[in-house]
């Protein structure tokens, strides 16, 4: 943040929203440094208009019900609050626009001001039942059509034990079945036109190549895409209402399986932003070890998509070799965690455990092997002409594309944009690492492997110089809300023993408050934002993932293509369907 | 063809079919052996009894029809890749005096069964009444009729070298030196063809597992779909062994029997078809064909031209 | 033995063209269409005829019914072609030309009864056939040739679908 933007945040004389002409109605301070403004609800449209050229990027928009806040300051009153969250690249800076909804208000759409709100419309209609006005097509997205409620509601049950027993009776399937299927009329196709008559093929949500469950319902002339709906929504697993009654500790390990070739990565954005909250600093082992588990993850995420990559375009061999290299690194994983896919290793304040005897041996031997074989898989996979014929110049976007519709990550630096969050805003000690952020230019398909595969080389770097310089210390931070007192002093004084039995039984009071974090994920820009209303539990945690929004994009890029360059494009975007639905 | 013959013909038939049944086998363990792996190596010695297993598997499977399908067409169609592909190892020789029949017409008679074998992923798609299935018979199609036009134009180079259509003759019209030098255009376009006649990785574009689930057969299972295979299997012999004999001077070779030299020669072919399935991506269809049309066509028209001129050159002189 | 193979390809292939007609479902009169080929394909084999028998087989029923089946696939019809060809079999549509195809039959079967038969067919090779298109018809191979150029023309030419985007760049 420059100087005269931290001028700008003087909340008590000045309500003025920097780089626009509007003023707020309130100013919010929250733990973490994004300026946080409320403004009327009719004033919305044109000030996100005038902060777009600023802030091309939305980079999330949800919902909170404020119901049951107790400890809500520097708000207005709502029933539900709507967040914007929108991100500048040029100034690295974020910002979150909020407005307040009293029941039955409804809150206009700005899908006409960015493409990519479309879905995060939806999203929070279906969660909240927040009407946007002026949506294209406000239906469900998450939750199956006959769903009854919106499920982040305060008043939704959490669990299946405080609902009604479920039973699918043959009608209920029939019912549930006739809802899923696809009317082309619904999204505004037309079943023939002069030329022919269109096929309408449902690719998914069981399909070899969608890695996951995953639907595009495909508009078909022959083979040619004539236009193409993502349907999501089968992997949802409520992971944001979980975050809701687990404590801050123990939602750790659900953290773990929303990008679930991620591993620990997703640990990182939850914990720091608890981490905000409750005012922790962790100590720089910590943070060397966090970001060597984080960078061995990113590895293991690109060489999955690597492989699966070649294989979508119908390579058959370089997945086993990529396969073979994550089963290695899973090894190094298990030995310093105990888990392999999820280790849930990262904790409040640090992380579970120090470090293994002989780690860093078998650290330097895998990341001295992998250049080498890199190299090989250049030749095998990237270089093959046939390879390349299918992938280059399919499925382009380009910068201003990508910002329009939320694309971080990689696929954002195929376009050309040198924008990484860990370069541009380091967070959790990255300014202390030396390495390089990979592009490449046109942002096809290609290009979008090119930059991946280059991430690996430079990841490698980067656990290199852990290695080497791993600093001694503590891996956990002594604050009291992470670490319970030792052990043999709660049995000299009832203080200790006290806060030692509250904290393990309850777990950490966490100060009230809201925060984001962010994180340059596998995937993209992944963001957890936590709203603490001072107790055990988060009051509400939104997750924002990079697959999401990366998903919505791809009938833009695949109109006018064929069915084999939208499997190209589905692998080269590498989304994992739990990133996406939650 | 006479009724002695009918021990060969059992010979020819149970050697074929159970050398596509280990192929099923040995085709995993080389690709496992290539890709870092081990393939299935639990049942028997190498896991051969694997082979066993998965026909037991296959066999006892609940055959089902699916209820929307065109039951008539669904079942004729995986029998007629088996029979045709049999039907043309009647005229393979396989040594000098291992032959079913010497057809004066032997290499149209290979064409003509390789071209039948067409139907049966096209009614396969067709009668499932599944729309990836009539993509992937509508991609067959395509691709199977076109490249069968340049496999045929392949030949004839061959055909005019050896002055004949026999598959005998021109084995031994190779004495003096195997085709696979003066027509190597000819073996290059023969064997992207023969891979595209096959419908094997990498021109899998009627099956397709990463856009079309399993294209073609899609809704077939147990013993219909171990047809379907089985007859692909068939046809990797088939082409190795045309291979063999028409550019690789079939049975001969010195030092070893001539049954032995075949054997060996088309070992290697399906050696080399199971680890080009290994390393090539699967080209785009319209990609396909435009190799075809702009790339294979031109090859076997000039070598059809320029072999023809040399032999009438070779003839005055 | 010969004359039996003969007669009974024969009946083969006259049964499967009389089940051909009779279908409604356009890809079952086909499959049979291509049973009649081989059928008849067998015959010319017999006949000492093998170059035709294998062409039969690779043009007619390995190129030209698979072109068949292709367009099928594309147009996709469905029922609805079943339900048309239903109308078809309807014996007002088809009694007439039946009976004028009777009276050519009969004509066919007492000119052909009237020739002397050749009851040792001779092998006619490949290289035989050659020599005769090129020697002595090499005027109609031509012609036949330039006709069928003529005709991939067109069919470029017609099959050539404007796009709209195409054609009103056309119009503008």
């Amino acid at each position: 943040m420059t100087v005269d933007e931290t001028q700008n945040l003087r909340p008590d004389k000045n309500h003025g929203i920097p780089d626009s002409t509007f003023v707020a109605s309130h100013v919010q301070k929250t733990p973490d440094s994004v300026k946080t403004y409320w403004v009327a609800r009719d004033e919305l449209l044109p000030l996100l208009k005038e902060l777009k050229p600023i802030y091309p990027m939305l980079f999330d928009l949800f919902g909170i019900d404020e119901r049951h806040r107790e400890k809500a300051t520097g708000q207005p009153h709502a029933d539900f609050t709507v967040v914007y969250h929108l991100l500048s690249f040029e100034k690295s800076a974020e910002i979150r626009i909020k407005i307040s909804i009293v029941e039955p208000e409804t809150v206009p759409s700005i899908v006409s001001i960015w493409p990519a709100a479309n879905w995060y419309e939806r999203e929070a209609w279906d969660m909240f039942g927040i009407v946007f006005e002026g949506h294209p097509n406000l239906r469900r997205i998450l939750l199956p059509p006959l769903w009854e409620g919106h499920a982040l509601r305060k008043e939704h049950p959490a669990r299946a034990t405080e609902m009604e027993p479920f039973s699918m009776s043959e009608e209920l399937l029939d019912a549930e079945q006739e809802a899923l299927l696809f009317r082309p009329e619904e999204w505004g196709m037309t079943q023939e036109n002069e030329d022919s008559e269109f096929m309408f093929l449902n690719l998914g949500p069981n399909h070899p190549s969608v890695h996951g469950v995953f639907r595009i319902a495909l508009q078909l002339d022959g083979e040619e895409i004539v236009d193409a709906v993502p349907d999501i929504g089968y992997h949802h697993r409520g992971a944001e209402k979980m975050g809701e009654r687990q404590s801050w500790h123990s939602y750790i390990p659900y953290t773990d399986r929303i990008d679930y070739l991620g591993g620990v990565m997703n640990n990182l954005p939850y914990v720091m932003a608890v981490e905000t909250l409750a005012n922790i600093t962790v100590p720089d082992r910590a943070k060397v070890i966090r970001i060597m588990l984080s960078e061995l993850f990113r590895i293991s995420s690109h060489l999955v998509f690597y492989g699966t990559f070649a294989q979508d375009v119908g390579q058959m061999s370089p997945v086993f070799y990529m396969f073979a290299d994550r089963e290695r690194l899973f090894g190094i994983v298990e030995a310093i965690t105990g888990g392999r896919m999820h280790p849930a290793w990262f904790r409040i304040g640090g992380v579970a455990q120090d470090l293994p005897e002989g780690w860093d041996t078998m650290v330097r031997e895998f990341i001295d092997s992998m250049p080498a074989r890199l190299d090989h898989y250049e030749k095998m996979a990237m270089q093959n002409s046939i390879l390349k014929r299918r992938t280059i110049g399919i499925g382009e976007y380009n910068t201003s594309e990508a910002l329009e519709w939320g694309v971080t990550g990689p696929s954002l630096r195929a376009t050309g944009l040198d924008w990484d969050l860990r370069k541009k805003r380091p967070y959790g000690g990255y300014d202390q690492f030396d390495f390089e952020v990979p592009t490449a230019h046109r942002g096809d398909c290609y290009d979008r492997a090119v930059v991946r595969i280059e991430e690996i080389r430079q990841s490698l770097r980067i656990i290199r110089q852990c290695v080497d310089n791993m600093p001694a210390g503590p891996y956990k931070s002594e604050h009291k809300l992470t670490t319970p007192p030792p052990k043999d002093r709660t049995l000299q004084d009832i203080e200790t023993l006290i806060h030692h039995f509250l904290n393990v039984s309850w777990g950490p009071v966490v100060p009230a408050g809201e925060a984001s974090v962010m994180v340059e994920a596998t995937k993209g820009l992944n963001g957890y934002h936590l709203v603490s209303d001072g107790g055990t539990t988060s009051y509400r945690t939104r997750i924002r993932t990079p697959s999401f929004p990366h998903l919505q994009m791809i009938p833009l890029i695949s109109r006018g293509l064929m069915i084999p360059d939208l499997i190209a494009i589905v692998a080269s975007i590498d989304f994992v369907m739990a990133d996406v639905d939650r | 063809m006479s009724e002695a013959n009918l021990p060969f013909i059992g010979a020819i038939l149970l050697t074929v079919v159970g050398g596509a049944a280990v192929l099923t086998w040995f085709e995993r363990r080389l690709l496992g052996i290539w890709q870092d792996r081990y393939g299935p190596n639990r049942l028997g010695p190498f896991g051969i009894l694997q082979v066993a297993a998965d026909m037991l598997k296959l066999l006892t499977k609940h055959d089902w029809i699916p209820p929307f399908a065109d039951r008539f067409v669904f079942v004729i169609a995986p029998t007629a890749i088996v029979i045709s592909m049999l039907m043309a190892f009647a005229v393979v020789p396989f040594g000098p005096d291992h032959y079913l029949i010497d057809m004066n017409v032997g290499l149209l008679f290979f064409l003509a069964m390789s071209s039948l074998a067409v139907y049966s992923v096209m009614l396969g798609g067709l009668a499932s009444n599944n729309k990836y299935a009539l993509l992937g018979g509508l991609r067959a199609a395509a691709q199977m009729v076109s490249y069968e036009v340049f496999m045929g134009l392949s030949l004839m180079g061959v055909v005019m070298l050896s002055g004949s259509f026999s598959l005998v003759d021109i084995v031994e019209a190779q004495q003096d030196g195997w085709y696979f030098i003066p027509q190597f255009l000819g073996l290059y376009v023969f064997i992207i063809a023969g891979i595209a006649e096959s419908h094997r990785l990498p021109f899998d574009l009627p099956e397709a597992e990463h856009e079309l689930t399993a294209g073609f057969h899609t809704e077939y299972g147990g013993m219909k779909f171990t047809m379907f295979m089985l007859g692909e299997y068939c046809g990797l012999i088939l082409l190795s062994c045309m291979i063999t004999t028409l550019f690789f001077g079939g049975w001969l070779g010195p030092f070893f029997p001539p049954l032995v030299w075949f054997a060996l020669k088309t070992f290697g072919f399906v050696c080399f078809f199971i680890l080009l399935r290994a390393a090539i991506p699967r080209p785009r269809y319209d990609q396909l064909m435009a190799l075809g049309w702009t790339v294979m066509l031109p090859i076997t028209l000039i070598n059809l031209v320029a072999t023809g001129a040399i032999a009438l050159w070779m003839n005055q002189a | 033995m010969t004359l039996a193979l003969f007669y009974i390809a024969g009946a083969i292939a006259l049964a499967a063209t009389g089940i051909a007609l009779t279908r409604v479902n356009a890809i079952h009169a086909l499959i049979y269409l291509v049973v009649s080929l081989l059928a008849v394909a067998f015959i010319f084999f017999l006949l000492g005829a093998p170059f035709a028998a294998v062409l039969e087989i690779v043009i007619y029923a390995g190129a030209i019914m698979v072109l068949f089946v292709f367009v099928i696939m594309m147009l996709n019809l469905g029922n609805r072609g079943t339900v048309v060809e239903q109308e078809m079999m309807n014996p007002s549509v088809w009694i007439i030309p039946s009976l004028l195809c009777l009276i050519l039959l009969i004509e066919l079967s007492l000119s052909i009864a009237s020739l002397k038969s050749e009851t040792n067919p001779i092998v006619v090779s490949a290289k035989e056939i050659g020599i005769s298109l090129f020697g002595p018809y090499v005027l109609a191979v031509e012609i036949a040739s330039m006709l069928l150029l003529a005709g991939l023309v067109a069919a470029n030419h017609i099959g050539r679908r404007l796009s709209k985007m195409d054609q009103e760049k056309d119009e503008g």
